[in-house]
């Protein structure tokens, strides 16, 4: 335990930079560590003695001690060492040494325990250290810091502050121990600085320079990690200690990647801290949202309970209003009762009186004779029915209040209507995709969606409407990029709005069409001069498109096709005649366009304006002619006359053979050559593109050529036009024939390459575009080159 | 020259060739070569006259080679004002001047388009008082046959090919912003062979070399047998030596592009006196390229020529302004 604080300190006076990088260290630490490990034992067995006393030592004494071991490790130390060869310094070191000798193993002790506070404590977190160990550790720990602070007045503000700060630093970095025994040593060396200067009682040399070793001896920073126990460890506990069968790694290593990882947990907080703050941004926008929400809800709840009060208030009034005239017509009817009642009552008593009267008379023939009308009038009065019938009842009927209506308004409260249709909108130009279209509509502000149902369809001229499979989409938006279509078709949609009251009608029905699929470059087809090319496609769509956009990238040196230098839109055909510069390479692209929008790119084609470039025409060839595979590279295998077999071909040569090339039209020059072998027959020229196809070239107005036979005595050269030709010798047979084709100038040019030689010019007004021929007249071949610029010999002509 | 020089310096040592001083160069020439009596003797121009920018010029001059005056037209192009131009010698045929070619073949305007110094020389010496040498129209004046004659009284004066061949480029060369370096020959039936006998016996000093109707194989018809026997004597070697289907034979080699436009109509052809057949022959033989036009209806005429000399001018000038 203790020689490991012996050690850290020491690893400070040893590499005064206080730099105990693994490098530094390894070395010295290698060679005594044999010694270390006998030190350590000894040590180890020593110290709890010592400690024990520890505690009870003076304060002045201990600080004395402390400095003076502390001072050791220092560079002043080292360097007091390296001078110190007197002989006073030995006397006396001699004499302290006996003088201190207890002392002095304790000062050590004490000053191990300073330096080691921090190891101490990484060790204990690791918990790998043995409980006795821990135990000495956390006491020397708790006395270090009391014995220097005790001192401290004693000795004066410097020392006091050296240590607080020592304190200071020490704490915060225990976790990372690596880190904290610098510092400590740091710190440590600091303090024992001050007291060099301060105190004169040196250590003996002797002792000094067991110390010397002693430290060195121990000296073992940890220097590689333990991944199992996530701990530093000392190369040495790797080999003998309690990791021995650890997994370790460099430190160095541990420490990069303990960074690295807390690097990337840096970036996680990172991109935590701006989800939050996207998340506080978004629930500011929520709050604002149910602010509006809650007024729109409060305003139809307003809405909807002043309804139903109104209902309710009429409703009672009405009822009100019923039950009083029923009240008054009760009323009514029990006074007239009682009227009539009163009045029947004034009769009887009348009658009674009368009847009174009447008895009172004593005269029979009077009495009766008045008492006949009497008894008439009580017939009269008693026929006349006693009506004592309540004519109403008391009661009121018991009406049950009918709530119903009201019901349904109060349920209309929570519930809400129905959306109206939604309004499809038009496409948008270039909203489209191949396979996609984006669909919009709207809906009324009021109403309250849930969501949509967008239907669809696709829009067939072919088949009736009814026939193609409807398909429905829920969307919560009020778009839909509605995928998986077919390119350059239209599609119908239409869409209703949905809630918890039910479906609104469906909207007006909008047709979207998709982009077209990418056209496909004829690439065989394609030709360029020096200053144009004819680009041909394909549209790659079976319904029409409307227009094609060719999209052209010229390469300069190194540099790729990806940037489009110009864009030639609106293009109705398949095919475009693009002006170029000269001597240029170029990417061409088409892309098809429809309303829906442009179509992918089309795979790209590459035209260089070097030279002319065309291809043969092989509708045009004679049957006997064959183009090989290089394309410009004719050949013939055997001459027949294979006339009869021939009248029905549409557009090839029957009786010449010979095929046409296809070259640009364009005006100005034109060159290409032509290989031959010196015996070879053949006719090379221009012709017209209906050029008689029965007829031999050159011999009609619709073509030029050049034609050589071999004769017994010579080669012989024609050049041939209308049948006619120059009488002309040449001495030398050529093998490569240049053709110039000036149409700025009206020539059509023949020369010997090899000698450069001009052979024959026709001058000639071709009223239309003309195009390369060539024709055998013998069993052979004959290769054509074109696409090369013109040779300079040839120029000056 | 270079006396001169160092007032012009200022431009600085690696100057590239200034232009400035292009247009100076041809009349300061002149005047240090005249300066110079050693072999030319003074030009004294006989006529100028203006012609498509540029001049003809009829210049005559006492000549070293042939002891005599002799005259010879130039045309210069607007181009040689303001620098060297290429000279395309013109030999003409029997009974010439140097006035028919100048006067008859309208060849100003295509060399003035392609900037070519045309020299038109007489065909033979004249005024030597040599016996015999106006009995004929096709021996002694009007026809040097352009070869250098060997036998008396002919060797002193009748030196047409050195003078063709030697001092009269020198003389245009001191004379003219003319570009020594390039030169090419044509001719007209005896200057038809003229020139192809310079060329071919002359491997590299002319670019180029045409000729119309030209006496192909002199050796073998009545012309050359008389000219050759007279000048050179009875010895058939020296007369192969001037004669260009002989001279094929033993051409090295190299590049020599030769057009020959041939009247079929043309009468000297007929009655076997130029004989280009055996002259394509040997070329075909040999390799030497050559294009012979046999241009139908044509004869042996300045007619014919005027008809296509600028085909043969644009084919010198193919070579001469490469």
């Amino acid at each position: 335990m203790e020689n490991e604080f012996v050690f850290s300190s020491d690893t400070a006076a040893l590499d005064p930079a206080t730099d105990p990088s693994a490098s530094m260290m390894f070395p010295e630490s290698n060679e005594n560590e044999p010694e270390g490990l006998t030190f350590y034992h000894m040590d180890l067995y020593d110290s709890k003695g010592r400690l024990e006393i520890f505690p009870e030592e003076p304060a002045g004494r201990g600080d004395g001690a402390l400095g003076e071991t502390s001072k050791e490790p220092t560079g002043p130390g080292e360097d007091y060492r390296s001078s110190d060869q007197s002989a006073y310094d030995l006397e006396k070191e001699v004499d302290e040494l006996t003088k201190l000798y207890g002392l002095d193993e304790d000062k050590e002790i004490e000053q191990e325990l300073l330096g080691g506070n921090i190891a101490t404590a990484g060790i204990l977190e690791s918990k790998e250290t043995p409980a006795h160990k821990e135990g000495v550790a956390a006491g020397s720990y708790g006395s270090i810091y009391n014995a220097p602070k005790s001192s401290s007045p004693v000795n004066g503000s410097q020392h006091k502050t050296d240590m607080e700060s020592t304190e200071e630093q020490e704490l915060p970095c225990k976790d990372s121990q690596d880190e904290s025994q610098h510092l400590n040593n740091v710190t440590a060396s600091d303090e024992l600085h001050n007291h060099a200067h301060s105190e004169e009682e040196l250590g003996s040399d002797g002792r000094q320079d067991e110390q010397s070793i002693q430290p060195n001896s121990e000296e073992e920073a940890a220097d590689i990690y333990c991944a199992t126990c996530k701990i530093p460890i000392r190369a040495f506990d790797k080999l003998f200690g309690d990791h021995k069968d650890h997994e370790v790694t460099q430190l160095a290593n541990a420490v990069e990647s303990a960074k690295e990882e807390i690097q990337k947990n840096m970036c996680k907080l990172e991109e935590q801290v701006t989800e939050m703050e996207n998340f506080s941004s978004h629930l500011e926008e929520i709050f604002i949202t149910v602010e509006e929400n809650f007024g729109r809800q409060e305003q139809n709840f307003e809405m909807h309970y002043n309804e139903v009060m109104q209902t309710l208030t009429q409703r009672y009034e009405e009822k009100v209003d019923g039950l009083g005239e029923e009240k008054k017509q009760k009323l009514e009817a029990l006074y007239g009762q009682l009227v009539s009642c009163g009045e029947n009552l004034d009769t009887c008593k009348e009658l009674m009186e009368t009847i009174q009267e009447l008895c009172k008379d004593k005269e029979k023939a009077d009495f009766i004779k008045a008492a006949v009308p009497v008894v008439d009038r009580l017939g009269e009065f008693f026929k006349k029915d006693m009506d004592l019938e309540l004519s109403t009842l008391p009661d009121f009927e018991d009406t049950v209040i009918d709530f119903s209506d009201v019901q349904q308004l109060i349920d209309s409260i929570n519930t809400i209507a129905a959306p109206s249709a939604p309004v499809i909108n038009p496409q948008a130009p270039n909203s489209a995709t191949g396979t996609s279209v984006r669909v919009c509509w709207g809906l009324f502000s009021d109403d309250t969606v849930e969501f949509y149902q967008l239907y669809y369809k696709q829009v067939s001229d072919d088949t009736p409407s009814e026939e193609q499979a409807e398909l429905m989409l829920k969307v919560k938006e009020t778009y839909c990029m509605v995928t998986n279509l077919m390119p350059n078709t239209q599609y119908e949609f239409w869409v209703s709005a949905l809630n918890t009251a039910g479906v609104s009608p469906v909207s007006e029905r909008a047709v979207y069409v998709t982009a077209p699929s990418p056209p496909i470059i004829k690439r065989k087809e394609s030709r360029s001069c020096e200053n144009a090319a004819l680009v041909c496609w394909e549209s790659g769509n079976m319904n029409p498109v409307d227009s094609y956009t060719v999209e052209l990238s010229k390469l300069t040196n190194g540099e790729n096709g990806d940037i489009i230098t110009e864009s030639i839109v609106g293009i109705p055909n398949c095919e475009a005649l693009i002006q170029l510069e000269p001597g240029q390479s170029y990417i061409i692209s088409v892309r098809a366009v429809n309303m829906g929008g442009p179509s992918e790119r089309s795979e790209p084609v590459s035209i260089h304006t070097t030279g002319t470039y065309f291809y043969l025409n092989e509708d045009t060839a004679h049957p006997l002619l064959s183009v090989l595979e290089d394309g410009l590279t004719i050949a013939c295998s055997e001459v027949e006359n294979l006339e009869c077999d021939l009248a029905f071909r549409d557009n090839g040569f029957t009786r010449c053979i010979a095929i046409l090339g296809s070259m640009i039209p364009f005006q100005g020059k034109h060159y290409w050559e032509v290989e031959v072998d010196e015996n070879m027959e053949y006719r090379v020229g221009v012709a017209f593109e209906n050029t008689h196809r029965h007829g031999y070239l050159g011999a009609n107005s619709s073509s030029w050529c050049m034609r050589h036979i071999v004769t017994p005595a010579r080669h012989k050269y024609e050049f041939l036009h209308c049948g006619t030709t120059p009488d002309i010798r040449i001495t030398v047979p050529p093998k490569r024939i240049g053709i110039l084709l000036d149409y700025d100038n009206w020539k059509l040019s023949f020369f010997n390459l090899d000698i450069a030689q001009h052979l024959y010019t026709f001058n000639s007004h071709f009223q239309h575009y003309v195009h390369p021929c060539f024709a055998l007249e013998k069993p052979g071949f004959l290769r054509i080159r074109n696409g090369i610029a013109m040779p300079t010999s040839i120029t000056l002509l | 020259c270079p006396a001169h020089f160092p007032l012009l310096r200022h431009h600085g040592p690696s100057a590239r060739a200034s232009p400035p001083l292009a247009p100076e160069v041809p009349n300061f020439c002149i005047k240090i070569e005249r300066s110079q009596p050693a072999e030319s003797m003074a030009l004294k121009q006989i006529s100028s006259n203006k012609c498509f920018e540029g001049f003809q010029k009829v210049f005559e001059h006492d000549s070293i080679e042939l002891k005599c005056k002799m005259r010879f037209g130039i045309y210069l192009p607007p181009k040689a004002e303001i620098g060297k131009c290429p000279v395309l010698y013109w030999l003409s045929g029997l009974t010439c001047t140097e006035q028919n070619f100048i006067t008859k073949s309208g060849f100003h305007q295509a060399a003035a388009e392609h900037g070519l110094i045309v020299v038109a020389p007489d065909t033979s010496p004249r005024g030597c008082n040599i016996e015999g040498e106006d009995e004929s129209w096709d021996f002694g004046t009007g026809a040097g046959f352009y070869v250098d004659a060997t036998e008396e009284p002919w060797k002193t004066n009748y030196r047409m090919y050195s003078y063709i061949k030697d001092e009269l480029p020198k003389l245009i060369k001191a004379n003219f912003p003319a570009d020594s370096e390039r030169m090419s020959v044509f001719g007209h039936s005896m200057g038809g062979h003229g020139a192809l006998i310079l060329a071919l016996k002359n491997p590299g000093k002319y670019k180029s070399v045409s000729a119309f109707a030209p006496i192909c194989n002199p050796v073998q018809c009545p012309w050359g047998k008389k000219a050759f026997g007279g000048y050179l004597g009875s010895d058939l070697t020296k007369w192969e030596a001037y004669d260009a289907t002989h001279l094929v034979k033993s051409y090295p080699d190299s590049h020599l592009d030769i057009l020959i436009d041939q009247g079929k109509d043309d009468q000297f052809l007929s009655a076997g006196q130029l004989l280009p057949d055996n002259f394509i022959a040997a070329c075909t033989e040999r390799k030497i390229p050559v294009v012979f036009r046999l241009e139908p209806g044509y004869d042996h005429s300045y007619f014919f020529i005027a008809t296509f000399v600028n085909d043969h001018i644009r084919h010198h000038a193919k070579y001469l302004n490469a």
